[in-house]
């Protein structure tokens, strides 16, 4: 099953890719990924969003710009910070590793305004 | 219809309260037939273009401060609300009651304030349970969150999460909001910024649970602790009101650093009115926060001065530290009743 997730970089150009298939001049602005270097998303996702873009610029010929926003679905989360001290050569003889919980705003803060929404996330349970 | 509410308004108490915070009769709830949630969502209803914390408090019923003191008023539902909306999966808890039974006073020994005249019998909300609490993990705190808004630690620690700015509403406060009684409004300072974290184990917490028990910090951050919500403003019962809570704890033969926290406030009064402490209880790591803000072993080994239950109560500004600035409000200046058609 080799297909059944996406490399991030890929995502990102899927994304673009999708947001330009109707008018190439459509801008696709990404957040919410900066952060990653590397990362695997799943693809029946990927192929998801890449629908919805298009669903999105297909259905509104006025639209000039697609921004996509990655937020984390339960705003209170618990996360891994881990701090190097790097030597001059590279090497790192010491890490600590902590925790950070983390409350970002939620969801609604970026719907403010918007006309409607269609909400097609997984149900939680 | 109408559903009365109470609201404090973003900038009263010379600027301090940062945005505004409902506080709704759970009686007034019911009076109009609704659920707790209906009546969160009349209320975003209401305020389409501005975000806000809710509680709903019921007023028969008994709640526990962190550092185990028990009062009157208990929120039995908390929500955060931000133009109009609620937010379907976080945005609002309900808090069950936590029924009684003969063994709790085992269990968690600050609890024997339940069996006291005014609150024996009374039903008591502290923190919501695992269903209450929904799809949060088991890292997630008591906290709703909507849009910008979070309203934590069983709806008393309100934040803006854009604006980044935050208040802290105590039960004891809450309880003076919804009496129409005087309230202290000011930054909340570096003592209460330690007491917060000198708290008593128990199951379901408003705050905390198991983890820590009376004589330990669940803040545990050393010299830190002092700062952690010392730049915050905080909505408070004055202190003599404060310092009568406490002695009932007292009185009823409950020791602070063993049955209750080892608050500054509660080290203060119990020290004052002459009542044992549990000095040798008392974590060296809760030591060094509680010396960071003036209250050490030396100073509480000293000879009592051992004033009266009165002398306490009268002389409670000066007995009780925290929230050094504060001014007192009466209840209606700060706080605005409303109602709403159904």
């Amino acid at each position: 099953m080799k297909l059944m997730h996406t490399k991030l970089p890929d995502f990102l150009k899927k994304a673009v890719a999708a947001g330009k298939k109707i008018n190439p001049d459509t801008q696709v602005t990404i957040e919410g990924f900066e952060s990653m270097k590397s990362a695997k998303l799943a693809s029946l996702r990927v192929g998801r969003i890449e629908d919805e873009i298009v669903e999105l610029t297909s259905q509104n010929p006025k639209i000039k710009r697609i921004e996509i926003q990655m937020i984390p679905r339960v705003a209170e989360t618990i996360n891994t910070v881990i701090i190097k001290g790097i030597e001059e050569d590279g090497s790192c003889p010491k890490a600590i590793m902590d925790t950070m919980f983390l409350t970002v705003p939620g969801e609604e803060v970026y719907l403010e305004g918007v006309g409607e929404v269609s909400d097609r996330r997984a149900p939680l349970d | 219809m109408k559903l009365k509410y109470r609201i404090i308004e973003r900038g009263v108490a010379d600027g301090l309260v940062p945005f505004p915070l409902v506080f709704i009769d759970k009686k007034d709830v019911e009076a109009c037939g609704l659920t707790y949630l209906e009546a969160f969502q009349k209320i975003a209803d209401e305020y389409k273009d501005d975000c806000m914390a809710a509680d709903i408090i019921d007023m028969n019923a008994v709640t526990v401060s962190s550092d185990g003191i028990m009062g009157d008023a208990a929120v039995v539902a908390f929500a955060s609300l931000d133009h109009g909306k609620i937010n379907k999966d976080f945005g609002f808890i309900n808090v069950s009651e936590i029924p009684y039974y003969p063994e709790i006073v085992k269990d968690e020994p600050h609890m024997k304030q339940w069996e006291l005249d005014g609150f024996v019998g009374k039903r008591l909300y502290r923190g919501p349970n695992m269903e209450d609490r929904g799809f949060r993990n088991v890292h997630n705190e008591n906290m709703t969150m909507t849009g910008r808004i979070a309203n934590n630690n069983t709806g008393s620690e309100m934040m803006n999460l854009v604006e980044m700015t935050e208040i802290l509403v105590p039960c004891f406060g809450m309880n003076q909001i919804m009496k129409d009684g005087d309230v202290l409004v000011g930054i909340a300072g570096a003592e209460i910024s330690v007491g917060i974290g000198m708290v008593v184990r128990e199951k379901l917490g408003r705050i905390f649970n198991w983890s820590y028990g009376a004589g330990q910090t669940a803040h545990n951050s050393a010299k830190y602790a002092k700062t952690v919500k010392s730049d915050y403003p905080a909505i408070v019962a004055p202190k003599p009101v404060h310092a009568e809570h406490v002695l009932k704890a007292l009185d009823a033969g409950l020791v602070v650093g063993r049955d209750l926290g080892c608050s500054p406030v509660n080290l203060a009064i119990a020290h004052a009115g002459g009542y044992e402490i549990d000095l040798d209880n008392i974590t060296e790591r809760a030591w060094i926060e509680l010396e960071s803000v003036g209250c050490s072993k030396d100073e509480l080994s000293k000879p009592s001065p051992k004033m009266s239950r009165e002398e306490i109560i009268a002389k409670a500004d000066e007995i009780l530290p925290g929230i050094p600035t504060a001014k007192l409000y009466k209840a209606s200046e700060i706080v605005t009743k409303k109602e709403l058609e159904v």
